[in-house]
Order: structure tokens, then sequence, then C-alpha cells
């Protein structure tokens, strides 16, 4: 006998009539032809209880991997994405981060000996803002506009991407040359290497001078140069390898350097080129030509 | 209900004037439990003032006075949640950074009658930056028990009211 067992019970509580029309309709043949199909009677059945425990089967484990990967990301979040694993980093006191604020231009010669990188976050914070704080000054006194974006959102997307970028792609660096620097270290390192951009930022800011640019750089050399050289003494005391620590330094260097003079020719120049333009003789000299031309015309009159 | 109204709203008005004379007087050592009572009214007005004094000078800076405010009180907050072991509310930053406003809406004032851009501007400007940094510092210090840390919380203060300074004066 076919399975039926689906309207049997519907049919049973609504009415005890059956209407063999509404059971036939539900098969394309006979009961027999369809056992003939399924085979014996008992294998169809074994066979729907073989599916229905497969079934389960598969909802239960698909169940239990992702209850396991959600365990596992929740444990990752609480672990990595509390922002709590940070506090230690900003525990410093005031005379700490005067101190390591002018270690930062006091470079020392490599030695065998491994040169004390902080893991701070606190002073090279307070650099990165300090350095936003003196883009936004440069660019309102030079009236500097920004199309689609503001003076803000511009200092602080060049400063933090600059310190977040080349932290990360020195620390990819340091792993491929091995070298013993941690990723807090590197940040650190590079957020105090910022002062000497600030102390140049500020000068060149307060004292202008017509486009020469002799005076820039020479602070670009002797600020940048001392903070840079810091940043250098201090990988190359944690790396070893000559062809690693060419590669570490030469890049850190490069990138340094470079951002100072991108943050000059991209902000302050704008300074000189305005200067420039307002002192330039043709300007001044034009209302004296129109005034001789109507000189002129009241003589003929 | 209309006497326990009145009551509420005398506190409220005691709360504030305690709060707006401890930043006129920053050598006075302030209360504890002083910033206990967050208050975001008194902010707000000050800052009304602050957007209001700088368009009679001609600027139209409401939406920087807003900016800047909301990435200074974020960057304050999550600064001091990591400097202090206690943890601090955004309530109680939004209150102090806009009560120690009062300096620079006195000195936007000032800007309505003379230049800013002179040697007199600029010793204005530095004493009220200073001024506006050292009264948060106090506040924040005196209720986070962080005393030998004033400096630290000084700086990034300072900062801010520093780009609010920028405001006035560009």
């Amino acid at each position: 006998m076919a399975d039926r067992g689906q309207s049997w019970p519907t049919q049973q509580d609504e009415s005890a009539i059956i209407d063999l029309g509404d059971v036939n309709d539900r098969d394309d043949g006979s009961d027999y032809e369809t056992d003939m199909s399924r085979g014996p009677t008992d294998g169809s059945g074994k066979g729907s209880l073989e599916e229905d425990v497969r079934k389960r089967l598969t909802d239960n484990v698909t169940q239990m991997v992702w209850n396991a990967g959600t365990q596992q990301a929740k444990r990752a979040w609480s672990l990595y994405g509390n922002i709590d694993i940070l506090r230690p980093y900003f525990n410093v006191e005031p005379h700490e981060v005067r101190t390591r604020l002018l270690q930062s231009f006091l470079p020392r010669m490599p030695s065998s000996e491994k040169q004390r990188a902080y893991r701070e976050l606190y002073g090279p914070l307070m650099v990165v803002f300090t350095l936003i704080a003196l883009l936004l000054f440069q660019m309102k006194a030079a009236e500097h506009k920004v199309e689609e974006g503001t003076l803000m959102g511009t200092a602080f997307g060049v400063c933090f991407t600059y310190w977040w970028g080349t932290a990360a792609l020195m620390w990819f660096l340091s792993y491929v040359c091995n070298a013993h620097i941690t990723s807090i270290q590197l940040l650190s390192l590079l957020g105090y290497g910022l002062a000497g951009h600030c102390v140049v930022i500020l000068l060149g800011t307060l004292i202008h001078t017509s486009h020469d640019h002799l005076f820039f750089y020479l602070l670009w050399a002797v600020f940048g140069g001392l903070s840079t050289l810091k940043m250098v003494g201090v990988i190359l005391s944690r790396t070893h390898g000559k062809s690693q620590r060419l590669i570490l330094s030469c890049t850190i260097a490069a990138i340094h350097l470079l951002f100072l003079l991108y943050l000059h020719f991209a902000y302050h120049q704008i300074v000189e080129d305005l200067s420039r333009v307002l002192d330039s003789d043709p300007v001044v000299k034009q209302p004296e030509v129109v005034n001789n031309v109507r000189t002129v015309s009241k003589g003929e009159i | 209900m209309l006497a326990l109204c009145t009551i509420w709203q005398v506190k409220c008005l005691d709360v504030k004037r305690h709060q707006t004379l401890a930043v006129l007087n920053p050598f006075k050592a302030a209360e504890h439990d002083m910033m206990q009572d967050t208050d975001l009214a008194g902010p707000l007005v000050f800052c009304l003032a602050f957007g209001g004094s700088l368009m009679l000078c001609g600027k139209l800076q409401f939406g920087y006075i807003y900016g800047i405010g909301v990435v200074g009180c974020m960057a304050m907050y999550f600064l001091l949640n990591m400097m202090s072991l206690t943890g601090v509310s955004v309530g109680c930053v939004v209150s102090v950074l806009g009560y120690c406003l009062l300096p620079m809406v006195i000195l936007s004032s000032s800007a309505v009658l003379l230049s800013l851009k002179g040697m007199i501007g600029i010793v204005l400007t530095v004493l009220a930056v200073v001024w506006c940094s050292f009264s948060s510092s106090k506040l924040f210090v005196s209720a986070l028990s962080m005393e030998n840390q004033q400096p630290l919380v000084a700086y990034p203060c300072g900062l801010v009211y520093g780009v609010f300074a920028l405001l006035t004066v560009f």
C-alpha cells in the first residue's frame, strides 16, 4: 500500500466519506505501480527514515559549526576589540614625555647594544595632534581652500595616514627583514619622529622668506635629519644583516624626509606664491596708466 | 509640583553658577564632586554665544564650532578614558570643555572691537588659550584624581582651544 498517511488523517478528521477521485489525483499511477517503482514496502519507509536522519544530522552539524564560529568571533572581539588593551601605553609621567621628546632629536651611534624603543602612545598621539593643529594654522594663514573637503579633514587624513601607513609598511618590512621591533614601538618611534616636522612647519609658517627656500631646506636638513638619524639608529641596532639594515634605514629615511617636503610644498608654498603675486610691479602701475589716459583726453577737449 | 520644579530649576542655576565661577577663577581649587552634575545647557549657551560673537565679526562659523567641538570631545573622551583609572563619561567631557569655552567667548567678543592679528591680539589669544586649558585641566584632574598628570591633560585641551582660537583670529 502506498503511504497515504498524509491525506488519510485529514479526510478522517473531516468526514468518514472517502473520495476516491481525490485519492487518485495525487498519484499518476496506481498504488501498486508506485510501490513497484519505489521497491518493497518496507524499503520506502526505511529510505525516508534515512533521509530524515541525514537531514537532521546536517542541521545539527550546521548549527554546531555556526555556534562554534560565533563563539570564536566573540572571543576574538573581546580580546582584540577591547580598547582597554591600549591603557598601558598611556600610563606616562610628564617628565618622561619631555625627556623622550628631547631624545627624539639626539641620535646615537649604532652599536651592538640595542637602543631603547619606547612602547608608548600618549606622546606620539600628542605630536600628531600638534602637527594637525600646525597644518590648520598654516592653511588658515595661507587662506588655503580645499575643494570637496574641509581643512580639518584634510589635516587629519594626511597626518594619521602617514603615521599609521608608514608604521604598517615598516612593520611589514621589519617582519621580512627579521628586525626585533614591534608595531607599538614603530608607532611610538614614528610619532616622536614627527616632532621635527612640527618644529620645521612652525618656524616655516612664522618666518616667511620671499621666494627663497634656503631657510626651509636648512631647517629640513637640521631637524628633519636629526629625527631621521634617531629613528635609523634605533632600527639599525635591532636589525642584523647588511642588506636588511640598508632596506629598512633607506625606506624610513626616504619616507620621513619626503613627507616633510610634501607638507611644505603642498601647503606652505601657496603663501609664497600669493606674496609674490601681490608684490609684483605691473599690478601697481596700472592705475597710473588709466589716470594718464584721462588727463590726455581732457586736454584734447 | 510647582515647588519641586522651582527647586529643581534653582538647583540647576546654582550648578551653572558654580561651574562658571570655577572657570572664571582658574586658581581656585575645584571640588571633587563638582562635575558629578553634568550639564549641557551651559556649554550649549557658550557655544552659541561664541558663534554669535564670531557672526558679529562677519564670520559664520557655527558648522566649524560644531565639528571641532565634536572631534575635540571625542578625542578627549578617548584620551581621558585611557589615562584615568575610573574612566569618564561623555557628558562630563562635553560639560567641562563647554564651560571652559567662556574665555574664548570673551576673546571673540573683543575681536569685534580690535584686530587680533596684531601684537596685542596675539597676546590676548595666547592668554585665552592658556586660561581655557588651565581651567579645563583643573576640572578634569579634580574629577578623576589625576593631580600629577595635569600637564598631560592640559596640553590636549590647549590644542582643542587653540583650534577654536584659529577660528577667532583668521
